[in-house]
């Protein structure tokens, strides 16, 4: 494993290049390659990572699977007991319910907005062009107290309450290293609708080469509060049992 | 016509980066020191506060924008249900919202300052535009238009914009009139001007034809002491080239000055035109109709609720489907469906309704905009509801006692005078603010030592002592007596108590008033302190063509007094025109000391002084000039009792300056409050840094910090109370800190909050509820770096070194603020089918000093902290340990019979592997005793068994405040009992069970680290 020491001072050094000129695409560009670079990243074909959060003393434990054609699911472990959460298996989107712990489907609405993040493995940026999304930069910006880059990134339009919207988010990429360390969306639906919700990012940590946040705390922008996610490992390319993105029978809860 | 061309472009503000003056010290922004810590917004939101305009989106029914006088823009997706402010980080005092009728979603314009000019209204900054739905902001220019009336798009190319430009209210400005983009905002034509004196106060397009404009000019003119509507120079304006050429449309137009007109043009029927005309005569004023496009005019109207203070209400809105039913802003707001003959009131709301809007899709709804938040209307106007979440509340002065939690105390623009708690169970809900005051409220003191409230309203026209416990209320305000002669009270009146004299009380009219009886017995103890210009006292001729001598324009006046902390006979006065006056001997002789203040223009109004804490001789003394159009911010300190004044603002302070806050610790650390936010400076005011987490560019009156929170408490112009909560560590801050990795601040110790009480949720839905302040331990460290790359941990241990928690750390560059709700980890829970809710309780460490060890990369930091327990807790320290051994007991048992449950299940795996049904069978039957292996979570749960009963217990005990009591240890007996016999039973089937293969069982350490 390279050091990161090493690694940090690579990235300082084309730091002080010039920066005044930057462009959307240099900015990615110089993100990629920081991160270990563009085929490394395109060529895998999944993640596992193990995680917990410590919402104040309530220990969670998660395990985080994605795969290259979008299927994904969370696995929350309580008490022993596997709750699956965002589980996508390439057409329906689906979730244990808390009270009953079965399986139930989320609305037509929210799986079809899902699907369009299908493509999005392992970085909405691969490829952006080729998949008609549409980014900006829109300057400078301080975040965490560091100056970052704000970019606008547009993906594929998504439904919201009937309305087509588009789906807008601004990353904030460390004007040091080129790796974002914010991300903000709006929240399109539910209560919360209309407030700004940030993902900060930190903690890259090298995975066979490539340099992954092993840290992500949730919250809403300007508000204090949020629980990180700390993510304990990642694994590239795991193997998965398939059958565990399947849509269960309603007996299949039965028999656990 | 005067051209004149604006330009502007994001490229410019990029390449103006703020040049800082940086000698050898560390220079660091504001944003990379302030870190976590952040503005709490308390509200209130239940009186809400004052809207300019209101605007609809032209095809989804469910969007919704407020333009507040004072409080931001704010933007509803749910039909006006609830409402986002999109708008924070800019001028808050808002004119025009406008959108893109071709791309509604994108693009918004925001015109700022607000355009019914009021004494005590705020002023803008410019124009600001979107193009993506608000997330992000340019300014397009228009820095001195101080008011923007409104902002048109034609609505067949987006590239042309018209903006009206009202304009300096507090004098001359030829940024003013009707100016208009043929680039969607980059560069600007001026089409309409008249004079330094008269701007466009209404700007409307023919719905049909963009060339076709109608623009309404107002010669205007506010001073601090007067005020004056109408001239010859106002006139109504019609083009139909797009704004080229104008021509006056006066054809039944009142004879002689005009004063403010409104415009309105029908939207389904474009002859049919609506003015409200200000005129000389009062049979005159009133509304007029046109129904051919301007060429002629009809007075229909002029009942009391159409020609009400027109420079404050003199909105027209058509109804989007009907030429004849006619809307008109005012004290209470007017509707008619004649077209105008006759009109009835809008339904009951707050008073001085300022804007009206249709739904696109059904004109039964109605949003309406008045001085006390946003209102909607189901039934076409008739009954009225508030919007219950806009915390816009506009206060003049705030004020803390020493409660805990503390209270907040404050005066609103015509919303009374109000107290509320800094902290409530669930949060601060409209519920817990209680009103001390009516009409328009000012100032507002608790008694040091009784609970009794002073209040009052404007001019000292009332002044209330009030007795909460009692409910008793008096009126107390100093009353003119032979001796007197007139008193003057400013609209605003000062009042100060005395930390020497509990039951001393001042006012000030253009003398001291000093009271020792909570205000039954008045003393005048000094000379006339202000300038007494008699010229400034003219306010019965106030008001131009329509008389408004409301008292708002009251000057020659005495606006801040302050009693030294340090020596009771060490009083400061400051006045509306300029005077700082102090006396050293309780009022026996006074010193006016304006004329040693050097670079402040001669009468600016002094808004407030600030005697220190730390030396009698020192005070700060804020001017603010906006009401001579002098809009610079001016701060200084004395430390002879004025004999000097030295100037504390820094070149990057922008605003008129309103209020200054001194530290009670560091005599370097104030905090300055603008027009435009919130200013902290921890070098004596050598550099100035704006706080921005969490805190709007919004007016701040007043400041007050809470001695024994250190919480800073803001009360806004707008957006309600707002709290930064515990600044000490603001007070470390110096060269030394900043050039260290990693500093942590010094903590006070911590109290154990034990307190928990109910909340009814019931309403929060749709209601603002402010945030409270966390009771949790907050570890605080300054980064000089922010850690984006290798890992960061944070470990709490005791001071052996144990293990008990590890927490998020902050990894922002400046102060990071991380809280500890100071519990362990919640217990290892046995499996079973559904879960145990008991089992989610995390438990509370008991007092003591810990220490958090951060470790960043390689290195690692140690802090250490206290944690005490509430002195109030009736618990002795035997009960205390009774209850945290017990607690632990129970804690460990769970954790134990989760092991048993696990073991167990290995081993019914593997004998159903081998498929022995015996022992399947006898494994299962201890397991069923012990958890639950069948129903769920909600409705079909199951009976509890051990698992459930003793994790109940584990949780009831360590969730109470209280020692374990008879009861519960005795339930705790039979739970222990139970635990051992499911023990025996389990070693012998442990003994009886005979796989085929060994099993690979995790020990206890590794199972509890799994």
């Amino acid at each position: 494993m390279k050091s990161l020491k090493l690694c940090v001072a690579v990235l300082m050094l084309a730091f002080v290049l010039p920066t005044q000129a930057q462009s959307a695409d240099d900015i990615l560009e110089n993100y990629f390659e920081n991160i270990g670079g563009l085929e490394k990243l395109k060529a895998i074909k999944g993640m596992k990572m193990i995680a917990k959060v410590n919402q104040q003393g309530l220990e969670i434990p998660l395990e985080i699977i994605q795969l290259s054609d979008g299927r994904q699911m969370t696995l929350i472990n309580f008490q022993g007991k596997e709750i699956k959460q965002g589980v996508f298996d390439g057409e329906t989107l689906w979730s244990h319910n808390f009270m009953t712990m079965k399986a139930e489907k989320s609305d037509a609405e929210a799986t079809s907005n899902f699907k369009l993040n299908a493509n999005d493995f392992p970085d909405s940026f691969i490829d952006y062009k080729e998949k008609g999304y549409v980014v900006e930069l829109l300057g400078t910006e301080t975040i965490d107290g560091a100056e970052t880059y704000k970019i606008k990134l547009i993906k594929e339009p998504v439904m919201v309450d009937g309305e087509e919207e588009d789906d807008i988010s601004f990353y904030f990429f460390d004007t040091e290293n080129f790796v974002p360390i914010a991300i903000q969306t709006e929240v399109k639906s539910g209560q919360a609708k209309g407030t700004i919700q940030e993902v900060t990012l930190s903690d890259y940590q090298e995975v066979d080469g490539l340099y992954f946040p092993f840290s992500m705390t949730q919250g809403v922008k300007g508000q204090p509060g949020g629980s990180p996610i700390t993510i304990e490992s990642i694994e590239l390319n795991p193997d998965i049992d398939e059958s565990a993105f399947a849509f269960p029978d309603e007996m299949e809860g039965e028999k656990e | 016509m005067k051209k004149t061309s604006i330009i502007i472009g994001m490229a410019m503000v990029l390449l103006l980066p703020m040049v800082l003056s940086s000698q050898t010290k560390t220079t660091i922004k504001g944003k990379e020191l302030f870190g976590d810590i952040s503005a709490r917004h308390i509200g209130p939101a239940l009186m809400s506060g004052r809207i300019n305009d209101m605007e609809i989106h032209p095809t989804n029914n469910r969007i919704i924008y407020a333009g507040t006088a004072g409080g931001g823009v704010w933007k509803s997706n749910n039909a006006g249900t609830t409402f986002n402010s999109i708008f924070d980080d800019y001028c808050q005092s808002i004119g025009a919202v406008a959108l893109d009728p071709n791309n509604p979603d994108n693009v918004i314009y925001v015109g700022t300052g607000e355009t019914w000019p009021r004494n005590s209204v705020s002023i803008g900054d410019g124009l600001y535009k979107s193009v993506d739905g608000g997330s992000n902001w340019i300014k397009l220019g228009f820095e001195k238009s101080e008011r923007i009336a409104n902002i048109i798009v034609n609505p067949k190319n987006s590239n042309e914009v018209y903006v009206g430009v009202l304009g300096a209210l507090w004098g001359d400005s030829d940024v003013r009139g009707v100016y208009k983009s043929n680039d969607a905002g980059a560069t600007w034509e001026k089409l309409l001007y008249i004079d330094q004196k008269t701007g466009c106060a209404d700007l409307a397009m023919d719905p049909n034809d963009p060339n076709i404009l109608y623009a309404s000019m107002w010669e205007f003119r506010r001073t601090g002491w007067s005020f004056e509507s109408g001239g010859n120079s106002s006139a109504l304006y019609k083009s139909t080239d797009g704004g080229g050429t104008w021509n006056k449309i006066h054809n039944g137009f009142p004879e002689g000055k005009l004063g403010r007109l409104a415009i309105a043009v029908a939207p389904s029927n474009s002859e049919v035109l609506y003015t409200v005309i200000e005129a000389e005569k009062d049979e005159k004023k009133g509304l007029y109709r046109s129904n051919d496009a301007g060429n002629s005019w009809e007075q229909l109207n002029n009942d009391f609720g159409i020609t009400v203070r027109p420079f404050y209400f003199s909105r027209i809105v058509v109804d989007p489907r009907d030429e004849n039913v006619v809307v008109k802003g005012g004290l209470s707001g007017s509707i008619s469906r004649d077209g105008g003959k006759t009109f009835k009131n809008l339904g009951n709301m707050h008073s001085d309704i300022h804007d009206i809007v249709f739904s696109i899709k059904d004109s039964d709804v109605m949003y309406v905009g008045t001085d006390g938040g946003v209102y909607r209307s189901w039934n076409g106007g008739t009954t009225m509801e508030i919007v219950e979440d806009l915390p816009l509340s506009q206060f003049y002065h705030v004020s803390v006692d020493d409660a805990t939690p503390y209270n907040v105390y404050g005066g609103l623009q015509d919303n009374g005078s109000w107290y509320g708690p800094s902290s409530s169970i669930g949060g601060i809900e409209a519920r817990d603010w209680n009103s001390v005051g009516a009409g328009d409220g000012f100032r507002v003191l608790k008694h040091p030592t009784k609970n009794i409230i002073y209040s009052e309203m404007q001019g000292a026209t009332n002044v209330w002592r009030y007795d909460v416990d009692k409910n008793l209320t008096k009126t107390i305000e100093p009353l003119v007596t032979k001796e007197t002669g007139k008193l003057r009270f400013n609209w605003n009146p000062p009042m100060a108590l005395s930390s020497a004299q509990p039951n001393r009380f001042y006012m000030g009219s253009q003398f001291v008033h000093k009271s020792e009886d909570m205000g039954d017995t008045w003393e005048i103890i000094s000379p006339d302190l202000t300038t007494n210009d008699p010229a400034k006292q003219e306010q019965e001729n106030s008001g131009g063509l329509s008389k408004d001598n409301s008292g708002a324009e009251n000057h020659t006046t005495i606006f801040t007094i302050a009693e030294s902390t340090l020596d009771e006979n060490v009083i400061w006065v400051g006045t509306d025109d300029g005077n700082v006056q102090v006396t050293q001997d309780g009022g026996k002789s006074w010193t006016n000391t304006i004329d040693n203040i050097v670079g402040l223009p001669k009468n600016t109004w002094c808004y407030h002084i600030e005697a220190s804490t730390f030396d009698k001789g020192t005070a700060y003394a804020v001017f603010d000039g906006h009401t001579m159009n002098d809009m610079n911010p001016y701060a200084y300190k004395t430390t002879d009792f004025g004999k000097t004044w030295k100037n504390i603002i820094s070149d990057n302070v922008v605003g008129i300056t309103r209020n200054i806050q001194e530290d009670y610790v560091n005599p370097d650390l104030l905090f300055l409050g603008t027009e435009f936010g919130l200013y902290i400076t921890m070098d004596g005011g050598d550099s100035w840094h704006k706080f921005t987490n969490n805190m709007p560019s919004v007016a701040v009156h007043f400041i007050d910090l809470q001695k024994a929170t250190n919480d800073l408490v803001m009360g806004t112009h707008g957006r309600g109370i707002i709290i930064i909560d515990d600044i000490s560590p603001l007070r470390e801050i110096n060269e030394t800190v900043l050039s260290k990795n990693v500093h942590f601040f010094s903590n006070k110790p911590t109290v154990i909050n034990e307190e928990s009480g109910f909340s009814g949720s019931f309403g929060k839905e749709t209601q603002f509820v402010g945030a409270n302040k966390t009771k949790n331990l907050q570890l605080k460290y300054y980064l000089k770096k922010r850690h984006t790359f290798g890992k960061m941990r944070m470990v709490i241990q005791d001071m052996d070194g144990n293990y008990v928690n590890e927490i998020g750390p902050g990894k922002s560059k400046g102060i990071n603020i991380v809280n500890w709700n100071y519990t362990r980890k919640q217990p290892k829970i046995a499996k079973g089918k559904t879960f145990s809710f008991g089992g989610f309780t995390s438990p509370q460490v008991p007092e003591g000093t810990y220490k958090v060890i951060l470790t960043k990369g390689k290195e690692t930091y140690e802090h250490t902290f206290d944690l005490v327990y509430d002195e109030d807790s009736p618990l002795t320290a035997t009960d205390r340990t009774l209850k945290n051994e017990t607690t632990m007991q129970l804690y460990d048992m769970t954790q134990e019979l989760a092991y048993l449950v696990y073991e167990l299940d290995e081993m019914i795996l593997k004998a159903e592997s081998n498929k022995n049904a015996k022992t399947i069978s006898k494994l299962n039957a201890l397991k069923e005793t012990l958890v639950i292996t069948t129903g769920d979570n909600y409705a079909g749960s199951a009976e509890p068994q051990l698992r459930e009963k003793m994790a109940d217990l584990y949780s009831k005990l360590a969730t109470s405040y209280d020692k374990p009591s008879k009861t519960e240890l005795e339930s705790l007996y039979v739970i222990l009992k139970r635990f051992e016999d499911a023990k025996t039973n389990f070693s012998k089937l442990k003994k009886k069970f005979k796989p085929s293969e060994e099993l690979t069982i995790k020990t206890y350490e590794e199972f509890l680290g799994s």
